[in-house]
């Protein structure tokens, strides 16, 4: 896990390649939708989990496995993966460092982000 | 053939834009739905999309439950349904099948898969089209063998025949109507002596009386 890359390469490109021409860049467009959608997805899983929402946990923890999925975010699609499987199950042992783990991860990629963006 | 329109229905705007894209690329026309309820609407339209892709975890109406609710309404072709889904287990695989899904792709999509998936999908679509249009034309071609097989009604002298809604047609008129046929008219020897050569003659008589007229 600790080897996998912030944002992966191969699902970057394979991302610019779906762009059909003349249309706008579908990897800058789907990498700007990540950036809204994801922070108030992120707010939502953090005020779960204070409030003990364990089910709410689980649908904010599985929604952005799926985001990240799609955008190669390889490491935070991970911690996801597991916080999901953790709140599904109700074993909650060491979910709140996956709680955190998952607002770590998402600097990390937002940060990929901007780079790549910002490069074109 | 006109590529068929793709229904793409997911909540996250990532994941809808990625599989738009996908199918996009793969030149087919692609609409959106940002939820259950929206995706239903427009499936249970006058003219629906002929393939959906419906995301399985959605706020109000989830994926199977859009397919529950379509498949309820006889439709002549019925739009082919794949939902999208990061469940695996068969369990649930086994009960959106049973809702009635033809198909199911897991998240996040790999494209080729996708992409091979719908076209599978196109293809059923286009083959039930095919029998549904093939089955039209032979009920048709059946009732017309039907109403041919009757007693019809003739008139003795004119030849005219009575037709459904109790009025007289003649026989060319009642055959185009009720079968492939067509008439070219045309004279029978028997008819060439006793009608038009009579007929030619007289013309000739009076053409004649005319010019001896003139000559005065």
């Amino acid at each position: 896990m600790d080897n996998a890359p912030v944002l992966d390469e191969a699902v970057t490109s394979a991302l610019r390649a779906l762009t059909s021409p003349g249309e706008p860049d579908v990897l800058a467009e789907v990498l700007n939708l990540f950036l809204t959608e994801v922070p108030p997805r992120l707010a939502r899983l953090r005020n779960a989990w204070a409030a003990g929402n364990i089910e709410e946990v689980h649908r904010a923890a599985h929604s952005l496995k799926g985001s990240a999925g799609n955008i190669g975010a390889r490491r935070l699609h991970g911690v996801c993966a597991e916080l999901d499987a953790k709140a599904k199950s109700g074993d909650l042992a060491g979910a709140a460092a996956l709680v955190d783990a998952v607002g770590v991860e998402f600097g990390k990629v937002e940060s990929a982000i901007r780079r790549l963006l910002a490069a074109g | 053939m006109v590529p068929l329109q793709v229904l793409v229905a997911d909540d996250e705007a990532v994941s809808r834009t990625v599989v738009g894209a996908m199918l996009k690329k793969a030149g087919y026309p692609v609409i959106y739905a940002t939820d259950g309820e929206q995706a239903f609407r427009t499936l249970d339209s006058e003219a629906p999309p002929a393939l959906a892709l419906l995301d399985w975890e959605m706020p109000g109406l989830q994926g199977p439950e859009v397919v529950q609710r379509i498949r309820k309404k006889e439709v002549q072709t019925p739009t082919y349904v794949i939902l999208l889904t990061s469940r695996d287990s068969s369990a649930d695989i086994v009960q959106g099948l049973r809702a009635g899904a033809d198909d199911y792709v897991t998240k996040p999509a790999n494209e080729d898969e996708l992409i091979a998936r719908v076209s599978v999908g196109a293809r059923v679509v286009e083959l039930q089209a095919a029998l549904a249009e093939r089955v039209r034309s032979l009920e048709e071609a059946l009732a017309n063998v039907k109403a041919l097989q009757t007693l019809l009604p003739m008139c003795a002298y004119c030849k005219s025949i009575r037709n459904d809604q109790n009025y007289w047609e003649k026989v060319e008129t009642y055959f185009t109507q009720h079968s492939n046929v067509s008439f070219t008219h045309s004279y029978c020897p028997n008819c060439y002596e006793r009608f038009v050569r009579p007929e030619l003659e007289a013309l000739e008589d009076a053409r004649a009386a005319q010019e001896k007229l003139r000559r005065g």
